[in-house]
């Protein structure tokens, strides 16, 4: 039995709905994965649907990783940086916010709704925010509904 | 004896054909060693006898095929089978073979789109009804021959260099592997690449800054701000010995003849990086499939506009 679609869902929705996403999300390792370490380590919840792929910057992901990712089977890719201006490699981010425009563009001929991609900045001391922005992902590629290329 | 070549054209301009004959010297090695037996453009060899006598189109058994032109009607598909079982040894020659080419822009629209436009809605054209029977029909998209039937061998290029037409063929008759090149043209430029644009996108009449001194001393064609292909693109068109690409040489930007680095790598995705990466803005980019996929339109690289 499928749920009617809505655009705000309750968590009653969301519960009856067997549509778990696989989100690949990739963080760099000076703040965001740091950031992934400390939530858990601070026991915060948020759902288990990510893959987390460590990359030493946000800078040296690849337009074409997450078009792969998104084109065999993810439902979502979420990229998390350093704030602006505290990269450890002084603009690996601001690199990836220029391909993230480039990559937003290209969801469209590729058929991906927008909602399937999201460039976050998280700080290594921003635990809570990591778990808050995982779950928002999750919220959002589940109201979308499963990658057309699966 | 020497090795029987036949070789067969479809969607394709002809280039291809006039690389074999451009050869130059090596050709007097190689042509005692080969016998065309079938090469509708240099040799006049018809498919079905030469008086028309037989019903069904044949083409001779042979050691080695070469195919150019991409699959585009069902003859082009009916005689890529038939050379494919005729055959020992399949070439796909030149990258409308290869990788569809130039023909498969149209991929990038429905086959009734095409004739709307192209005959039946031209101001310019008595308009009539599609021809059924007499002349092939168009498949939906054109193909490369290797979505068809089973290649070989592949030699990209528009036109493919006649020195790499010519040491494939060597290796082959020696029997020793011959390999393409893995490496991009960016690694065979010689211009200077600092990773940064110094300029904004720019169209290409425009003109190119230091053309005509040494390409030592020229600032790489991207960072002026020109589209340049090189770095999605498969080096080789500067010759076997890795010389610099034909289209720098000429300090031109590359164009992407050579097609995409690995069979399954989207040219548009690796430009669109790059071009963001060294701080261009591709939103200026006007209809970035067909401009990054231009010789590479076939495999569903080019594909109309999904409905969403």
């Amino acid at each position: 039995m499928n749920p009617t679609p809505s655009t705000s869902p309750t968590l009653a929705t969301l519960a009856t709905s067997h549509f778990e996403p696989v989100i690949i999300v990739y963080t760099c390792y000076w703040c965001s994965y740091t950031a992934a370490d400390l939530a858990g380590t601070s026991r915060l919840q948020y759902p288990p649907n990510i893959r987390i792929i460590r990359v030493q910057c946000s800078g040296m992901v690849h337009p074409n990783l997450v078009i792969d990712a998104l084109t065999n089977g993810a439902d979502g890719v979420l990229m998390c940086g350093c704030h602006e201006g505290d990269c450890h490699y002084l603009e690996g981010n601001l690199r990836a916010k220029s391909r993230a425009d480039a990559i937003k563009m290209m969801l469209e001929d590729f058929a991906l709704e927008p909602e399937r991609y999201r460039l976050e900045w998280v700080a290594a001391s921003e635990g809570p925010r990591f778990a808050e922005v995982m779950t928002e992902m999750v919220e959002q590629v589940k109201r979308v509904g499963p990658s057309p290329y699966k | 004896m020497p090795v029987k070549v036949a070789q067969e054209w479809f969607a394709i301009c002809g280039g291809c054909e006039v690389t074999v004959l451009d050869i130059g010297e090596p050709l007097l090695d190689l042509l005692p060693e080969l016998e065309f037996v079938h090469f509708p453009v240099i040799m006049d060899h018809k498919l079905f006898g030469q008086t028309g006598e037989n019903n069904t189109a044949d083409i001779p058994q042979a050691d080695v095929g070469i195919i150019t032109g991409g699959i585009r009607n069902e003859e082009n598909r009916h005689l890529a089978e038939l050379m494919r079982s005729r055959v020992n040894f399949l070439i796909a020659m030149g990258s409308c073979a290869c990788y569809g080419g130039i023909p498969a822009l149209a991929n990038q629209f429905p086959l009734e789109d095409l004739y709307d436009r192209v005959y039946r809605g031209n101001s310019t054209t008595d308009s009539g009804e599609t021809p059924k029977g007499a002349v092939p029909a168009l498949l939906d998209r054109v193909y490369a021959v290797d979505e068809v039937v089973k290649v070989d061998l592949k030699l990209p290029g528009c036109p493919t260099t006649p020195d790499m037409f010519a040491a494939a063929v060597m290796h082959l008759l020696k029997g020793t592997p011959f390999a393409l090149e893995e490496k991009s043209v960016c690694d065979q430029c010689p211009t200077i690449r600092e990773k940064k644009a110094v300029a904004t996108l720019k169209r290409p009449l425009e003109p190119i800054e230091g053309a005509g001194e040494p390409l030592e001393t020229v600032r790489c064609l991207m960072e002026q701000g020109f589209l340049c292909q090189g770095p999605a693109t498969r080096a080789g068109c500067g010759g076997m010995d890795g010389g610099t690409p034909r289209c720098v040489k000429a300090y031109m930007p590359c164009r992407g003849c050579y097609g995409p680095l690995r069979d399954d790598a989207n040219p548009m995705v690796d430009m669109m990086g790059a071009l963001s990466t060294i701080g261009l803005d591709p939103a200026q980019i006007s209809d970035r499939a067909a401009q990054f996929n231009r010789f590479a339109g076939a495999k569903g690289r080019l594909r109309a506009a999904p409905k969403r």
